[in-house]
């Protein structure tokens, strides 16, 4: 009896020992995630900046200095010029209606109504869905035969007849038109991105005092003064890291691209990750491919580093 | 406002729209069940001595999932008895095509991976990287005969002089037609020129609203079909000597053609496709003609006899001065890393020879998608193009296809597949050139010289790198 108390001391003791000892266990919560940074995006991505600065191909590992005559080679391209020039644009639209989208959503979310946790449910199955497997879905539902969105507009009659509202053709051919591919591609990033957003910012709605809200109700301010005087401010360094969060997903993402147009038609939905990829891979340049790839990481450090900074300046303590 | 009850509303009604159109989807066709064949699988043995190797040698192939299935299902036990039969343990593992050339690329930079890597399309790219295969090549040739030319030359790199890869087989490609269609418009037995297509093709989308398809997306069947086009107008990207030559008259004159077949007989679909939106355009009856290989008819024959029937196969079409040419669909063209060595290099070897001894088995097994790059290997071929085994109807359907070893070309035609051939190949700039034209947004000059100042840039780093011929 006594040798099993003496035990069960000596394990709360030790419990207790290393509860309080945070010095240990902060470093040892923190050693695998740093262990899986390390090895799946720290080591590529310090391979990557090798191979960009030397003449590597696919069949050729060996690494001889070349400077920068990979970033000379591929700012010289119409293509890399056109990808760019897409992947800024499709982010920076796409942001902002995911930010207008996001508040709406997170609005109506915070309220309460019948099936809610159902319309959370639904809201956060395009985030819960593998990229790939989601973008193959658009695929389908885009299709320039097939399109089920193109039966329904021939069955409203807006397609499909002599003065159909969208035209007599039988098809939109979503991904086959140079604007409305560009579209196409805006708004699956929008309905990727969403979810996550609107969750982010419903939580940041969720900690707002109700005392606060109580007070302005008593005051007479209305929805709208509520909303930007209030919330919005309120919520503004989450709603920047959301912002964060979704741009540089959104930046770094090939498989939307990939999938759903491999950059056509022509070069009009060309992104840097599918080009570095259709370089690197695909013809075997890798050396151009991991120039290409890594070409917007100054940019988007220098994005982060000012996002933070603005969100610990906002925040309201 | 928006009160509970509107957010309410709408979301029953989303539900509500989601079930009755989940209810409108059409049900799944009975399939009937595939006719069955059965080919003597006695194994031919390579007339060559081979030691017994050691124990623990292992041979692992990687290769692309087939297009026709049964090719797997009889590829993995053919390897694996091999392997039992001189003390090598097998394994065979298959992934889609689309991935070969990132894992190629992941196992030589790792230095560690398979023996053996089945490539759909000559990889020139990875040659440093590679085993130098002439010795099995030439072996092959002595053993074999003479190896078609669409196969060697995407195996073989003229600036090294050395063979980098093996390619047992290859894969035409022929035009895939609605009978019905083409009949009814005068051409019964399909377009054989490109002047008729045009002629034929704006006919039927004129009369039946059927658009044809060669593609000009950036994907597989367009690169190969735009190509075709360019070659039996008489251009190419480069010449024999690897010299770039894709700013010719003859090259405008395929863009032009392009661009009008396009406005007279296509869709903005082309623009858009995966490589199998061709074919499923043709088997639905959306599409009057399309270029690809003969897989989706093997599928269709077991879902829809009827609809199989009616899909005609015609050769390469003619170009307006007569020249005829058009790409394999894909090759299979096996390499071995260098890390690979000793017996497990011997092995992988020998097993090459043994599967081209045995390419009739290929065949077969394929229903005849592949064809034999050593045509000795499999005498029964033209007796199965004359009498399907698989059931067409005619049963001479597929003797078309023999007119492929006559117009066949491979990337780089009429000079090798280099490495700067296959990055104009995965960069798609013959496509895009095409598809620029085509749309309009460039004239037919512009997007030619546009597409000749991307292809000499990559030329001659390719050339720097003493990989491409013509300095």
């Amino acid at each position: 009896m006594d040798e099993t108390v003496t035990a069960k001391k000596k394990w709360t003791d030790g419990f207790r020992f290393w509860s309080d000892r945070e010095d240990l266990l902060g470093p040892l919560f923190l050693f695998p995630a740093v262990v899986y940074i390390v090895a799946l995006v720290g080591i590529p991505f310090i391979i990557a900046m090798a191979y960009s600065v030397t003449d590597v191909t696919a069949g050729n590992t060996s690494l001889d200095f070349v400077g920068l005559q990979n970033f000379q080679a591929i700012l010289k391209t119409d293509q890399f010029t056109q990808s760019l020039r897409n992947t800024i644009m499709f982010t920076v639209v796409s942001q902002i209606i995911i930010l207008v989208l996001a508040n709406i959503l997170a609005l109506i979310l915070s309220t309460d109504f019948r099936g809610k946790w159902f319309a959370r449910f639904l809201i956060m199955l395009p985030w819960a869905t593998p990229i790939a497997l989601g973008t193959i879905g658009w695929l389908w539902l885009l299709d320039s035969k097939f399109s089920p969105i193109d039966w329904v507009l021939r069955y409203l009659h807006l397609l499909g007849e002599p003065a159909a509202l969208l035209g007599s053709g039988k098809n939109l051919y979503y991904l086959g038109r140079l604007e409305l591919a560009k579209a196409s591609i805006i708004v699956i990033y929008v309905w990727r991105m969403l979810p996550l957003s609107a969750v982010i910012l419903m939580a940041g709605l969720t900690s707002i005092p109700q005392d606060l809200l109580d007070q302005a109700d008593v005051d007479g301010a209305g929805f709208w003064r509520t909303l930007f005087q209030i919330k919005l401010p309120l919520i503004l360094p989450i709603m920047s890291i959301a912002l964060l969060f979704s741009l540089i997903f959104t930046v770094g993402d090939m498989a939307v691209v990939y999938v759903l147009t491999r950059g056509g038609p022509v070069y009009y939905t060309q992104i840097l990750p599918t080009w570095a990829y259709l370089k690197g891979i695909e013809s075997g340049a890798l050396a151009e491919g991991s120039a290409t790839a890594l070409f917007l990481f100054p940019v988007l450090l220098a994005v982060a580093i000012m996002v933070l900074r603005f969100s610990r300046r906002t925040e309201v303590t | 406002m928006i009160t509970k009850k509107h957010i309410s509303l709408l979301l029953s009604l989303l539900i509500l729209g989601s079930l009755i159109l989940a209810a409108c989807a059409p049900a799944e066709q009975p399939t009937a069940p595939p006719p069955e064949v059965i080919i003597e699988t006695v194994e031919v043995q390579v007339p060559v001595e081979i030691e017994p190797y050691p124990e623990g040698t292992e041979l692992k192939i990687l290769q692309w999932s087939h297009f026709v299935p049964q090719y797997d299902v009889w590829f993995d036990p053919f390897a694996k008895n091999w392997g039992e039969t001189n003390n090598v343990a097998v394994t065979v593992d298959h992934i889609a095509l689309g991935e070969l050339s990132a894992s190629l690329t992941a196992a030589i930079d790792a230095g560690a991976g398979p023996s053996l890597v089945e490539m759909v399309f000559a990889p020139p790219q990875f040659i440093e990287g590679l085993h130098d295969l002439t010795d099995l090549n030439l072996q092959a040739q002595e053993l074999f005969g003479e190896q078609a030319e669409t196969s060697k030359m995407s195996s073989y790199l003229p600036a090294t002089g050395i063979y980098y890869g093996f390619s047992p087989g290859w894969v035409p490609d022929p035009a895939n037609y609605d009978r019905a269609m083409w009949a009814s418009v005068g051409y019964p037995t399909g377009p054989s020129s490109y002047a008729d297509l045009l002629d034929g093709g704006k006919k039927i989308k004129d009369q039946l609203g059927i658009p044809l398809g060669l593609g000009m997306s950036p994907e597989l069947d367009s690169r190969l079909a735009m190509r075709n086009v360019i070659w039996s107008f008489g251009g190419s990207v480069q010449d024999e000597n690897e010299c770039v030559v894709i700013n010719s008259p003859e090259t405008l004159e395929a863009v032009q053609y392009v661009s009008e077949l396009y406005k007279s007989a296509m869709t903005e679909e082309v623009f858009a496709w995966t490589p199998a939106s061709n074919n499923q355009g043709l088997i639905a009856g959306e599409l009057s003609y399309i270029l690809n290989s003969i897989s989706a008819y093997r599928s269709l024959q077991d879902i829809d006899a009827a609809a199989a029937d009616n899909i005609g196969f015609g050769p390469a079409l003619k170009g307006p001065r007569g020249d005829q040419y058009a790409s394999a669909h894909v090759w299979s063209v096996y390499v071995i890393p260098k890390y690979v060595e000793g017996p497990e290099l011997e092995a992988a070897q020998a097993f090459l020879l043994h599967l081209t001894a045995n390419y009739n088995q290929a065949v077969f097994n394929a229903k005849l998608y592949n064809f034999p790059a050593f045509k000795s290997t499999v005498p029964e071929l033209d007796g199965w193009l004359t009498q399907d085994p698989f059931g067409s109807r005619p049963a001479d359907k597929l003797l078309v296809l023999n007119s492929a070893w006559d117009t066949v070309t491979w990337l780089g035609f009429p000079g090798p597949a280099n490495p700067a051939i296959g990055e104009v190949f995965g960069t798609n700039i013959i496509v895009t050139m095409m598809a620029e034209a085509a749309q309009g947004t460039k004239t037919p000059e512009e997007a030619i010289a546009d597409a000749e100042t991307q292809i000499n840039a990559i030329f001659a780093k390719w050339r720097d790198a003493g990989l491409v011929g013509c300095k």
